[in-house]
């Protein structure tokens, strides 16, 4: 953990700018968030593994929004990477955030973990620290394209068959801030089953992702049977890019996504 | 709205293995009798010419 991190939210607090810094500690053995309120105790302040995802990130951004629903008057910085800098950026976009009472504090990822993650973007805006590394394409989209009809039916339907329906993937998910959630209405999927209805489950999850999903890939992270969810939701964000010209987090935030408002129709 | 979001969800289904054909978006207003016939018998044609989906068989 580098002193130039800490030394910039130490800043933060003792001006008072922020009243508290939700960041990463370790507790334990286990890292973990934390809300920082004092410059004395940022020693503990730690951010895991950079060689490979795993303990690496944390939906930051879903405490700071539980943090900032129960306090709406106050200020708070937070740690982002790429990743959670989309996250944030989408957030205010749905309204969910006050920019005005947000500090991002941004690092960049290492080569090891960018490439792990296939991110397009493993740096944010501005970063206090860390060095700026080439993005990654999305390989692993490919190979299902490269794939017949038939074939990625039949990959599909294996891998939605390992769902043992935990909504990790959902509970994880920092842009699922949705207080009534689809895939738990009865009338859209039966409940009760397992694994859930196949593949109407995971293809709503797969929409609902559209103009939002900003690939931080946790919901990959997150999933005990090994789905490849990002793989399915990165060629959501492929999809919604060419026909809207619209990529989730990579765009200002405020401006909003094709599916919520009228504007042009695809062109074919 | 609706061209947009089924323009998606037939890539999505192509992705997913799903034939996008099996999803078709028409508008046709009460008025139109004639023309929501040939609609859905073309639509039909074309989904008896794709046969049972894998989805149906497996379930």
């Amino acid at each position: 953990m580098s002193e130039k991190v800490r030394a910039k939210v130490k800043d933060l607090l003792d001006s008072g700018r922020i009243k508290g810094f939700l960041g990463l500690r370790q507790a334990d053995g286990h890292l973990g968030p934390h809300l920082f309120t004092d410059g004395r105790e940022l020693d503990a302040l730690a951010v895991g593994d950079l060689k490979r995802p795993g303990d690496t990130r944390y939906p930051l951004n879903k405490q700071l929004l539980t943090l900032m629903r129960c306090d709406p008057d106050d200020s708070f910085g937070v740690l982002v990477r790429g990743c959670d800098e989309r996250g944030l950026k989408t957030l205010i976009t749905w309204n969910q955030v006050d920019p005005a009472k947000v500090v991002a504090v941004g690092i960049a990822c290492p080569p090891e973990l960018a490439a792990a993650c296939e991110c397009l973007k493993p740096y944010p805006d501005e970063f206090v620290d860390g060095g700026k590394v080439e993005g990654s394409t999305f390989a692993s989209v490919a190979t299902v394209d490269a794939l017949d009809l038939h074939s990625r039916l039949t990959h599909w339907l294996h891998e939605f068959s390992k769902c043992v329906k935990c909504y990790g993937c959902r509970d994880i998910c920092p842009m699922c801030f949705c207080k009534e959630c689809s895939l738990e209405q009865e009338d859209l999927i039966h409940t009760g089953d397992l694994p859930p209805e196949n593949p109407i489950f995971h293809l709503t999850r797969a929409v609902h992702m559209a103009g939002r999903c900003i690939d931080c890939g946790l919901c990959n992270e997150a999933c005990p049977a090994d789905i490849p969810l990002r793989t399915l939701y990165k060629k959501v964000a492929e999809i919604i890019a060419q026909e809207f010209d619209y990529r989730p987090g990579y765009v200002e935030p405020g401006e909003k996504p094709p599916l919520n408002i009228l504007g042009e129709a695809p062109e074919h | 709205m609706t061209t947009k979001r089924v323009a998606v969800m037939k890539e999505l289904l192509s992705f997913t293995g799903i034939e996008p054909d099996r999803l078709r978006l028409e508008w046709v207003s009460a008025a139109e009798g004639p023309k929501f016939a040939q609609a859905i018998s073309e639509f039909t044609s074309r989904i008896k010419t794709l046969g049972p989906s894998r989805l149906k068989v497996a379930a």
